[in-house]
């Protein structure tokens, strides 16, 4: 309760210089306690049963709200991108979760509970934010920059050709906060799994090791999320004449 | 070279081109007048199949435009307009792509060509090395010319290259195209430069009717 106490300090200060987030901010606390709360009873049952299908099958339900929120989040219509976006997520994350989970960690149910939830949600949630970043700028700046693809069209490129500049520059974009975030680990902040794990116990040699490993595998899902994302959504984003649809922007 | 047979196209309930027909021979010269939102870009991107008209048909060197042959006729035009990043990295990285592109592997690149051009258009030869987000906008719009001309096609689409380049620029572009007497040019701009010339012209002002 303490620690709700210092939520205060925001909310007074939001009062006094009227930064107008009063009420959402209260909204967001208590969105971010329900919702862990809840999650904390949904874990409780999913650790206590343990059974391989409920726990893949929560997994699925991990991705399919890290797609609605990534799309969300994006200008990018519902129609014609959440299947692919879900579809390359689907691949992205789980292959790596699997890789993670089988060989990585190598326990002897991959399967479990432990796992499987767990380790999901620290993929999912922490590829979120750079896999948005990245399909958003691969589709907003063929907006954007319409002139630069005609151009490369008409100097002979195909749609793929003409592309792969933007392509390029996408996964620049969601890649190179990541990367600058990974050059800094340790120094300037320490990861929250790692701090949750020392809080509960574990000797720090351990709780490093497995965040170097964590960190290594949301990079890799980020990036094959992204490219995935992009291949999908790309086949049906043009038409046979190589232009980019209207209807792909939600305004 | 270039044929609109009633080419009609309507955009965002305007009617933008209402039975469009002109004809231009190989070797000719049309300039394209008009206010803006006239519908001068529009025009020239649907030379190059980007927009699609409603009715009408577009021939260019005798085809009918359509979806079997839009990436083919693609080849045998070339495409500048004003004031665009055409990419990054160096300029002849970036060159080097483009005659790496599948359609365009059976044209050989030559360096001297290219330096060649640089030079008729007043870069200097380490233009080659420079990147092109280091470039200024006057430079980058004379290699994104140059690039076009590199590849050497027959049609030439030309929108308000000139608008943001100073006087002499000005005249060395319009003096280099109009000394490509076997280039068929289609040119949109308001520079007076352009329609001192001795060209055709095509007013939109007079032709579109917005309803």
């Amino acid at each position: 309760m303490a620690a709700f106490g210092l939520l205060l300090i925001p909310l007074g200060l939001s009062l006094a210089v009227r930064l107008g987030i009063f009420r959402q901010l209260l909204v967001s606390a208590g969105r971010m306690t329900g919702q862990l709360f809840l999650m904390s009873i949904v874990l409780l049952y999913l650790f206590r049963w343990d059974n391989p299908w409920l726990n893949v099958s929560w997994v699925i339900l991990m991705i399919f709200f890290a797609c609605f929120s990534a799309m969300v989040n994006s200008q990018l219509s519902f129609g014609r991108f959440f299947f692919p976006v879900f579809m390359a997520y689907f691949i992205g994350a789980g292959m790596i979760l699997l890789f993670f989970n089988g060989i990585i960690v190598n326990y002897d149910n991959m399967f479990t509970a432990r796992l499987m939830v767990v380790v999901g949600g620290m993929l999912l949630g922490n590829s979120l934010n750079s896999t948005i970043i990245g399909i958003s700028h691969f589709y907003e700046s063929i907006k954007k920059d319409n002139k630069r693809y005609l151009y490369l069209l008409s100097l002979g490129a195909s749609q793929n050709e003409a592309l792969l500049p933007f392509f390029r520059d996408s996964m620049l974009a969601a890649l190179k906060p990541f990367m600058a975030n990974m050059a800094t680990m340790g120094l300037v902040s320490l990861p929250g799994m790692m701090t949750g794990q020392i809080l509960g116990g574990a000797d720090p040699q351990t709780a490093i090791r497995y965040q170097i490993v964590i960190v290594l595998a949301i990079f890799t899902a980020v990036t094959v999320s992204v490219a995935l994302s992009v291949y999908f959504t790309s086949r049906r984003a043009f038409n046979e004449y190589g232009i980019l649809k209207q209807d792909l922007f939600r305004n | 070279m270039v044929e609109f047979q009633d080419v009609s196209l309507k955009f965002g309930g305007n009617r933008l081109f209402d039975s469009l027909s002109f004809n231009l021979p190989r070797g000719g010269r049309l300039i394209i007048q008009g206010a803006s939102g006239t519908g001068k870009t529009t025009l020239l991107r649907m030379m190059l199949g980007f927009v699609l008209p409603d009715k009408g048909r577009i021939l260019i060197v005798g085809q009918e435009l359509n979806l079997d042959n839009v990436w083919e006729i693609r080849q045998k035009m070339a495409y500048v307009s004003q004031e665009m990043q055409i990419g990054r990295g160096r300029v002849e990285t970036f060159v080097r792509e483009i005659f790496n592109y599948k359609k365009n592997r059976g044209i050989s690149y030559r360096r001297e060509r290219l330096l060649e051009l640089l030079e008729d258009f007043q870069l200097s030869e380490d233009t080659i090395h420079k990147k092109l987000e280091d470039l200024s906008g006057g430079e980058l719009q004379r290699v994104a010319i140059i690039v076009t001309l590199l590849l050497d096609r027959e049609i030439y689409l030309l929108d308000e290259v000139t608008s943001a380049l100073d006087q002499p620029l000005k005249e060395l572009i319009v003096s280099y195209f109009t000394g490509l007497r076997e280039k068929t040019l289609i040119i949109s701009s308001h520079d007076k430069i352009w329609h001192q010339q001795d060209f055709s012209t095509l007013n939109l002002d007079k032709h579109g009717s917005s309803t």
